[in-house]
């Protein structure tokens, strides 16, 4: 039996210890947000946060999360209440298919979390790990710099005295 | 917004649940037919295949084309909307179930695919919005009690009087008239959403991860497959020890079917290391004996004109041809020859390939993400036995497509494995069976000559040598899309296409994009087909894909021999292609004006394809022998833009798909089976080697075109052309790669 916390939730399953944190999450808790797509770490589509480290979770056992806190997409965020990055995801129409966008969603949000206005070449770096077959990137990354931007509006805002 | 797909989901789950009562709708020939998948809720008004008024005020949009990324589901939802006057952000959007009020008008089936679906469905689609909303009228003025005349409509509401009544109102009344069969339609110019831009409807579900896919479906009691195939397409399985997979954990029932070795167990997971633990014994295959140098050296051989492996046969046809070639050739002042080569290419959806299928008595539901529903019922009607009216099929979001959903092994297999345990099955590919076991864009070797006099392209003289991509696509298609043909007929009918078009005629989808655009007096097209057996199919731009690479590579060289500009070259041998014409004026105008920073070069490349007319400059550097594209400009001219946004997406991943291709895509064969196998070995384009994309849309007035496709051609020619003014080097072979 592994215990781990889901999504704020305490959750315990009796999967094989060796099972991918990705197949637990999606078939045993029914959370299918999160995407397989290449079930070797390669394309990100199954990223989830993991004590918030952006984590690829296809390759990743779930007793390896044992007594430790995982966020999936549906944990940031729901279509009624948008997590800035999904809300800049519709305004830049950035989706096609829309597989990937999981992934590339939580990579963004782990990014965002320790760097909240980063640099063009910031996002590519933190990025380039997420494929994304249709060819969102551009949209993608103007998405995330538009987040960027706004946590470094709020920021100066604070800062100067109205 | 996020109640599109939320009430969708419900939808699916309920109609799921509830086995799907069925009801007669209003056809569009107005005679009825076989029964419209659609579940109407009560009170809820079906005024034809695409539309379902509920008694509470929402609008369900039946969606007849397969949303794979490309943005159909928007596109038509705003076609139908404006014409209904009702903001396409409101309607809830269901992907239809099999009907022939579904097929696809540009090719009479249920298929989605050649980037034809808002081009076909422009005008039906506005027709059908306009029907709608003159009925909700006239049921309006009966309601109301007033003339028609004084009433009118302004997004989803009858306004009489300055009092705004929402259609839902008049739904009940509307239900008993006849609608008219040609309403008027608006005036272009009073249009609200067509040409605006807004978000697309499905973006919400996609970035919450609330849409669904079919990998995301389960039913009750659902077990899940995993199948062991050949390593080597063609080959069957000689023999298999079982006992060792039957005691793993949760594992349920081995079985052999068409394909392979299926493994069912409880999880995914247990299914997926039982079957890698399985260690099956295969037949040989012809396929075999056949590596990646075997076919380039067959090609060349055949190309020029001698013997290549055994048992591989080779077909010569003639394609299209006018004036007198040689002649052209004759009195050309320059000739310049090149021979051009394109490899094997995988489609690689994110989401692999995966089905859902519940057979019960008499009856089966499918649920899959895939280009065609009819098909895949074909397909399930065809190994089960069961009737094909008595299937149901749900069609999701698909996880990335590219011609890869059109053909449906996988649907074939899940049913051999529900049939054979009597379980409900959800079978999912894994990225290496994806890699491994599919179908692929086809190898070509094409060699252009061409002569030029006077600044004119006179002559072109192209040969194409590879496999044709049709015969194994009717292969793959018929059975599904027509299930009466029985198996030999499948097979004689493939068979017959397979040897007319080596030998009587050209495959035109194998040919496309190699001839067509330039104006040149004397023309010769010829091709030879070579194929060693790889299953082929529709790759994103089908023909196009390398044509364009050989074809525009080929003008450059031409524009280097005669030390022309080569936007110039190309604006004085286009005059018989006016819309090509013009993008490549606009796009020449804008390079003009580029000044590219020290190191960094431009290429130029215009490709007309799928009746669209795409130029693109790419802004590229060489740095240690590695080619970085920094930014790609695209002009494109698809007539009506109906969401400009959704073209610049389409034209934004077509490049940047394209350039996957130019830069890295190389499936080969190893003893016949593909030795790559995932993306560490099959890389795909990331954000940090991605470049900026501007896209120019030409609004030239015409009724819409494709955008699917149009914008990957140009990208690899273009990347060419400034690599051999950035280095010197004339890079004919695909992916582009400098030498040492």
């Amino acid at each position: 039996m592994v215990r781990f916390v889901l999504n704020g939730t305490p959750v315990e399953t009796d999967d094989a210890p060796d099972t991918p944190l990705l197949w637990v999450v999606r078939d045993t808790f029914g959370l299918k947000g999160s995407k397989y797509g290449c079930g070797a770490g390669l394309c990100g589509a199954c990223t989830m946060h993991v004590d918030g480290a952006a984590t690829r979770t296809c390759v990743l056992p779930v007793s390896a999360v044992a007594g430790r806190s995982v966020t999936t997409i549906e944990g940031i965020g729901t279509p009624d209440a948008l997590h800035p990055l999904q809300a800049a995801w519709v305004e830049h129409s950035v989706p096609q298919c829309g597989y990937c966008q999981s992934g590339q969603i939580m990579t963004a949000a782990a990014l965002l979390e320790r760097n909240p206005n980063p640099t063009a070449t910031e996002v590519e770096s933190a990025m380039a790990g997420n494929l994304c077959r249709c060819g969102c990137y551009p949209r993608i990354k103007a998405a995330i710099l538009a987040v960027g931007a706004l946590a470094h509006d709020a920021t100066r805002s604070e800062e100067t005295p109205a | 917004m996020n109640t599109v797909n939320v009430s969708r989901r419900r939808f699916l789950r309920a109609s799921a649940l509830a086995g799907g009562g069925l009801v007669v709708g209003f056809s569009l020939s107005g005679c009825a037919r076989a029964p419209l998948p659609i579940d109407p809720d009560a009170g809820g008004w079906v005024p034809n295949a695409f539309l379902q008024l509920t008694g509470d005020g929402h609008v369900r949009f039946y969606c007849p084309r397969d949303e794979m990324g490309q943005g159909v589901s928007t596109g038509l939802a705003t076609i139908i909307a404006e014409e209904l006057d009702l903001d396409p952000a409101r309607f809830d959007i269901v992907f239809a179930g099999v009907h022939e009020d579904y097929d696809n008008p540009a090719m009479g089936m249920q298929v989605t695919g050649g980037s034809t679906s808002i081009k076909a469905h422009y005008a039906p689609l506005r027709q059908v919005g306009a029907n709608t909303r003159a009925l909700l009228l006239e049921a309006a003025a009966l309601d109301l009690g007033v003339p028609a005349a004084g009433l009118r409509t302004d997004d989803g509401h009858v306004v009489h009087d300055g009092a705004r009544h929402p259609y839902a109102r008049f739904v009940a009344t509307a239900a008993r008239l006849t609608a008219p069969q040609a309403a008027p339609l608006k005036d272009p110019a009073d249009f609200r959403w067509i040409g605006a831009d807004f978000p697309r409807l499905d973006a919400t579900a996609k970035a919450t991860g609330t849409a669904e896919f079919g990998i995301d479906v389960e039913v009750p009691g659902m077990h899940y497959a995993a199948v062991r195939r050949p390593p080597v397409a063609g080959a069957r399985l000689k023999s298999v020890d079982t006992g060792a997979v039957r005691d793993m954990p949760g594992v349920t029932d081995v079985v052999e079917i068409g394909s392979g070795v299926a493994v069912v167990a409880e999880r995914y997971w247990q299914a997926r290391k039982a079957a890698d633990a399985l260690q099956p014994v295969w037949h040989d295959a012809p396929l075999a004996r056949v590596d990646s140098a075997t076919v380039r050296r067959d090609y060349e051989q055949a190309l020029a004109g001698g013997a290549v492996s055994d048992g591989v046969d080779v077909g010569r046809v003639s394609g299209p041809s006018r004036g007198d070639v040689d002649a052209g050739m004759a009195t050309a002042e320059t000739v310049v020859e090149a021979t051009y080569w394109a490899p094997h290419l995988a489609h690689a959806p994110l989401e692999p390939m995966n089905a859902v299928l519940r057979i019960g008595d008499g009856e089966a539901e499918l649920w899959t993400g895939t280009q065609s529903v009819s098909g895949a019922r074909g397909l399930v009607a065809r190994a089960s036995g069961i009737d094909a009216e008595r299937i149901r099929v749900h069609n999701t979001y698909l996880g990335g497509a590219f011609g890869r959903r059109g053909t449906l092994t996988h649907v074939t297999e899940v049913t051999e494995i529900a049939l054979a345990t009597g379980k409900p099955i959800k079978l999912l590919w894994s990225r290496e069976d994806d890699m491994r076991h599919g179908l692929y864009r086809p190898a070509s070797l094409m060699t252009i000559r061409a002569g030029a006099a006077g600044g004119r392209i006179t002559a072109w003289d192209a040969r194409r040598v590879g496999g044709n991509i049709t015969p194994d696509t009717i292969e793959n298609a018929l059975p599904g899309l027509f299930p009466a043909i029985g198996d030999r007929g499948v097979r004689w009918i493939a068979g017959a296409a397979d040897y007319a078009m080596a030998n009587w005629f050209a495959d035109g989808s194998s040919i496309e994009g190699l001839f067509e655009d330039y104006d040149f007096e004397h023309l010769n097209v010829a091709h030879v087909t070579v194929d060693h057996g790889l299953p082929l199919t529709f790759w994103r731009s089908v023909g196009h894909s390398y044509s364009a690479f050989a074809k525009e590579s080929m003008i450059d060289e031409i524009a280097v021999a005669l030390d022309a500009d080569p936007v110039e070259l190309r604006l004085a041998n286009t005059r018989n292609s006016p819309r090509l014409h013009n993008v490549i004026r606009i796009a020449g105008e804008r390079m003009a004006a580029m000044q590219p920073a020290p190191g960094r070069h431009l290429g130029f490349a215009a490709h007309h394809s799928f009746a669209t007319d795409v130029a693109e400059i790419a802004e590229v550097s060489v740095t240690d022998g590695r080619i970085r594209v920094h930014r790609v400009t695209c002009v494109v001219d698809c007539g009506v833009a109906v969401n400009p946004d959704i073209v610049r997406a389409q034209m934004e991943g077509g490049v940047i798909f394209g350039l996957t291709a130019a830069l890295y895509g190389n499936l080969q064969l190893d003893g016949g089976a593909i030795r790559e196998s995932n993306f560490h070995d099959y890389p795909l384009l990331r954000m940090d080697e991605s470049p900026e994309v501007e896209v120019i849309i030409v609004d030239s007035g015409t009724e819409p075109t494709g955008v699917g496709e149009p914008g990957l051609p140009p990208i690899a020619p273009a990347v060419a052309n400034a690599v051999f003014r950035a280095t010197g080097q004339r890079l004919r072979t695909l992916p582009l790669t400098l030498e040492a």
